[in-house]
């Protein structure tokens, strides 16, 4: 155990695994190695010899976590395809997978049209709750008192359903934008909000302690350690957010609007044009993908940055 | 072998100045009371007194529960005496000070940081400049053998390895006394012994002042010039006992009959919970 070869790859008996982006184990350390083991980093950094065939795994791991659920999908669209074209749904009621593609074609410029204002609203009150969110929770983070005055507040008054705001803010802010973009970031901020609140808390108390030993400002501590050791629970509470921003623009849409998808949904089922209806869910559905895609981005950016 | 050992119980007289031009750490009459008046009142520290002197390796030895860790805390500011006074370079210590280097249970890295960044980390923290402590940092990791490992985050190190990243970086800004709280503890037996001796090199090396918690006999005796032996809590120091053997300091001189000597000694004056 003491040879310094304890740090070469081992099958078995290894304690910590060091990994490379991939995933795939480069060198099994364990933790009684010698202290004189200084291997060169060309080592530790080559793949194992036999990495091949992890390789060809991971890529078969890959393409089977892509091709299943869209086969899946496929199947499913085929088989709704199938049961319309057998049982003769009237298009009212059921348009076939067929349908809403020809519905999404040929409306396609009105789609667009309307999904500006609901990107629009969506993205501002999403980005309004992450500044509220991350700014209070860090507020609160540096007094004891102020956290102790408002956090039960902000939980108790998360649970009310927040969607039962939303006619009172038309009231207050109009039949406009700006009463769609408060109520999405209403519905936006309280995940947000909770998750860093939460991701401040949950840091690690021996580091903040360190960080105090070294004669650190709550400030610098704050900026150093709890900031960062947060943002994993800021994520996951950024892709609640922005999920719930979604609905909070559409709801807002539906009550009173005259743009938006939300609004396009409305008025096509007044004229009982369900193909469009579904079309405009479709739209919504990419616009759904996308947002979490920009969040995701931004925690992939954020973990790099860390890891410089 | 008995004649080396000294028991020395009396209390210190003064407090701010130091007693001897040597102590570098006092503790006077030291108290710890968490939660006082509260239904949960614990004496950890029962009032005690001991000095550091300058260069000089000292162990707190004691029973877990027994106070020494909490005793520690106080000599690093981070936790303040309900009674008695502790000072550090004749300085009252109320606050941490900028010149402790302190090492912990648990290595306490920054996990999103590579070995590197967290001997830099220091720095960061008192918010000076970094680039001009790189070569040293690497110099030290090179020192303690993690040429190569500089760029590693802490998960891909294991649990000795991180344990001297966390050396390096209680050792990066030069600390004048070393605080470490039974840093080697959470170690198997292999790996610890290895730590001491790398902690043994480094400090002859570097040679700070050093407080030690440890709750090991041998590893106390391995390390020091001096064991300081607490009671039971309320933990208060009981003995004072000198290691006299000359450094640098091989393992094998655990295989002496002198340090079993010592080592026996010690456990002796170490009481034990009654069963």
């Amino acid at each position: 155990m003491t040879s310094p070869s304890s740090s070469l790859p081992r099958p078995g008996g290894g304690v910590g695994v060091i990994a490379d982006g991939g995933g795939a184990p480069v060198a099994l350390l364990e933790a009684g190695e010698s202290r004189r083991v200084a291997p060169p980093p060309s080592r530790i950094t080559a793949p194992p010899p036999p990495g091949r065939g992890r390789e060809a795994n991971a890529i078969v791991d890959r393409l089977r976590a892509a091709i299943l659920p869209t086969a899946f999908a496929l199947a499913l669209l085929l088989a709704w395809q199938a049961l319309v074209v057998i049982f003769q749904y009237p298009k009212v009621v059921l348009p076939a997978p067929s349908d809403i593609w020809h519905a999404l074609v040929a409306n396609f410029g009105t789609i667009c049209q309307q999904a500006v204002p609901t990107t629009r609203d969506t993205l501002a009150g999403f980005l309004l709750a992450t500044v509220l969110g991350v700014g209070i929770a860090s507020l609160l983070c540096f007094s004891r008192l102020l956290r102790d005055m408002v956090y039960p507040l902000v939980i108790l008054l998360q649970l009310v359903p927040k969607i039962a705001w939303t006619p009172l803010f038309i009231v207050w802010a109009g039949i406009g934008s700006p009463a769609r973009l408060t109520i999405a970031t209403f519905i936006a901020f309280f995940p947000i909000f909770i998750s860093m609140m939460a991701g401040l808390e949950a840091t690690d108390s021996s580091l903040v302690r360190l960080s105090r030993s070294l004669t650190a400002t709550t400030w610098r501590t704050f900026w150093l350690v709890r900031l960062p050791a947060s943002m994993p629970y800021l994520f996951s509470g950024l892709k609640i957010g922005v999920t719930l921003a979604v609905i909070g623009v559409i709801v807002a849409e539906f009550i009173s609007s005259s743009e938006g998808l939300g609004y396009l949904i409305l008025k096509s089922s007044a004229l009982l044009q369900t193909d469009l209806i579904l079309a405009a869910i479709v739209a919504l559905c990419l616009l759904g993908v996308g947002f979490y895609g920009i969040v995701h981005a931004g925690e992939r950016a954020i973990q790099r940055w860390q890891g410089e | 072998m008995i004649s080396a050992v000294i028991d020395r119980l009396a209390s210190v007289e003064t407090v701010s100045m130091a007693k001897d031009a040597g102590d570098y750490v006092v503790a006077e009459r030291v108290r710890k009371i968490f939660n006082p008046g509260g239904r949960h009142e614990v004496e950890a520290v029962a009032p005690t007194s001991f000095t550091v002197k300058s260069g000089e390796f000292v162990s707190l030895l004691g029973p877990s529960g027994c106070g020494k860790s909490t005793l520690l805390m106080m000599v690093a500011g981070l936790d303040r005496p309900s009674e008695g006074t502790v000072a550090v370079a004749g300085r009252p210590m109320i606050a941490p000070r900028a010149e402790n280097g302190i090492m912990f249970q648990d290595p306490t890295l920054l996990p999103w940081k590579s070995a590197l960044e967290n001997v830099l980390f220091p720095y960061r923290a008192m918010n000076k400049p970094v680039a001009p402590h790189i070569d040293r940092a690497k110099a030290l990791l090179d020192e303690v053998g993690l040429a190569g490992f500089h760029n590693h985050k802490p998960r891909q190190l294991s649990g000795g390895m991180r344990q001297r990243v966390a050396i390096c970086r209680a050792l990066v800004f030069e600390p004048d006394l070393l605080l470490m709280d039974e840093p080697f503890s959470a170690l198997d037996a292999i790996t610890r012994d290895e730590m001491n001796l790398a902690l043994m090199k480094i400090w002859e090396e570097h040679h700070r002042t050093a407080l030690f918690v440890t709750h090991s006999i041998r590893e106390a005796v391995y390390l020091s010039d001096r064991v300081l032996v607490m009671s039971q809590r309320p933990g208060r120091v009981i003995a004072d006992v000198k290691i006299p053997f000359a450094r640098p300091r091989g393992l094998e001189i655990e295989e002496s009959a002198a340090f079993n000597e010592i080592c026996g000694y010690l456990r002796s004056k170490i009481q034990h919970r009654p069963v």
